[in-house]
């Protein structure tokens, strides 16, 4: 998080100052990506496209850092999905699975965390709970977002995001403690 | 699912006093010092997942400047988008440019043999049959043959009243013709409902300053400008070939009283409509 330089780093960044705006994404692309690599098939691919529309409306928006997150992670939430619905439609073709999406899909994806004590490993773990309690912790703690944010985002009330994120943190030291992934 | 809301731990009692222990990690907030050991490994991985950027996951910040300097950047601050514009360019022109040259090709043509056509430098044949479809001038060996017949054609019968009688004659009795094809032009000018107009919108319009006959040459105004007491004389030097200034009014006057010569000393006899 950026803080309090932040409103002066967005000015700079809507100026046309490209060091104000690759501060900006140096702030947000790690958890952006990481929040994509639990939602979106091709997270880097919806990155750049969130990022793409997000300097295409930066002029335009108003607001301070939570609500520039908030913004930027809703777009990439619409990316994801209309991601999501373009590999649906096209059945036919034989997909290769990125590593992120093989991490998505494996079912031994708790295991491999076991090898490796790291951010991979623990996004692995994250992976592998319900996709909407993933989706909210990811939301609540790599984002930075407070529960009303994350309602929105994901289209529930700020009192299901809570119970949903305590469930999946539940779930998640489980499984933790289980597989004696720690870090 | 259910069995596990009583506790942090599924099967550990008490778990619900944890629950604010959660909303202190999904809030990073710092973990109190009696919280249970498992919240803190909860929230150590946590911590890691909301860490700093890994090596590569920064790959795209070359890509996302590109898009902010051609997308974000103020209009004309920024050297890509020029240069974004510049790549775009020899494309569209590329794709463009053999339609373009063939319109080009095309309106250059029909320019042309209409402007020739009424100048008069077609072959003879040419010339008669654009003078019979168009009402261009008639080639020179017809043109005695032929001047009552652009006189009675409905282009002429238009201008009757600017130049029914006498105008009439004296343009064909007039020692012009003896000056050779361009001459005809300046002798007939221009029906009004010839094609003449595309030319002459392509030629310098004649302002009033510079033609002073101009407004006088109005239909309404010929009949008084023309009338039957004017000698043939009078009038074939206003249809001079060498003055300029018929020339431009020639092409884009709306009547053959318009391709009179602002050289003319017999302007100033020209009556206006007022007088």
């Amino acid at each position: 998080m950026i803080g309090a330089a932040f409103g002066v780093t967005l000015a700079s960044a809507q100026a046309g100052d490209e060091a104000a705006f690759a501060c900006i994404f140096r702030d947000v692309q790690p958890a952006l990506l990481r929040y994509l690599r639990v939602i979106a098939p091709d997270p880097e691919d919806v990155a750049g496209d969130t990022w793409l529309q997000v300097v295409d409306g930066l002029v335009r928006f108003r607001g301070g850092e939570q609500a520039f997150r908030a913004w930027l992670f809703t777009i990439a939430r619409h990316r994801a999905v209309d991601a999501g619905r373009s590999r649906a439609r096209r059945p036919a073709v034989p997909l290769e699975l990125s590593a992120a999406a093989q991490r998505l899909t494996s079912p031994d994806a708790a295991d491999q965390a076991l090898e490796t004590v790291s951010t991979q490993a623990v996004m692995a773990l994250i992976a592998s709970l319900p996709h909407d309690q993933a989706e909210i912790i990811m939301l609540r703690v790599v984002a930075g977002l407070d529960a009303s944010d994350v309602a929105r985002i994901v289209g529930k009330t700020p009192g299901a995001v809570r119970v949903a994120a305590h469930r999946g943190l539940r779930q998640l030291a489980g499984q933790a403690e289980r597989t004696g992934v720690t870090h | 699912m259910h069995d596990e809301m009583p506790g942090f731990f599924p099967g550990r009692p008490g778990g619900e006093r944890d629950e604010p222990l959660l909303d202190m990690i999904l809030e990073r907030r710092p973990i109190p010092p009696w919280a249970p050991p498992e919240i803190y490994g909860l929230a150590r991985m946590l911590a890691a997942v909301a860490g700093p950027a890994e090596p590569g996951e920064l790959a795209g910040q070359n890509a996302a400047l590109v898009a902010f300097t051609r997308l974000a950047s103020p209009a004309g601050t920024s050297p890509a988008a020029p240069r974004s514009v510049r790549r775009l360019l020899p494309e569209r022109s590329a794709r463009g440019r053999l339609p373009l040259a063939a319109a080009v090709t095309a309106v250059a043509a029909g320019l042309g043999s209409t402007a020739a056509a009424y100048v008069g430098v077609l072959p003879s044949p040419i010339q008669h049959f654009v003078h019979v479809t168009i009402g261009a001038p008639a080639p020179p060996h017809d043109y005695s043959r032929h001047v009552p017949a652009v006189a009675s054609s409905p282009t002429q019968a238009r201008h009757e009243p600017a130049t029914s009688g006498p105008p009439k004659t004296p343009t064909a009795t007039s020692p012009v013709p003896a000056r050779g094809k361009a001459s005809h032009r300046w002798r007939y000018g221009l029906p009004a409902n010839s094609p003449g107009p595309a030319i002459a919108s392509c030629l310098p319009t004649p302002s009033p300053a510079r033609n002073p006959v101009w407004p006088t040459l109005a239909p309404a105004s010929a009949p008084a400008s023309l009338s039957p007491t004017q000698s043939p004389g009078r009038l074939s030097p206003t249809q001079s070939p060498t003055s300029p200034g018929p020339r431009a009014s020639g092409w884009a006057a709306p009547s053959p009283a318009a391709t009179a010569c602002p050289r003319v000393p017999t302007q100033t006899a020209v009556p206006r409509p007022g007088q």
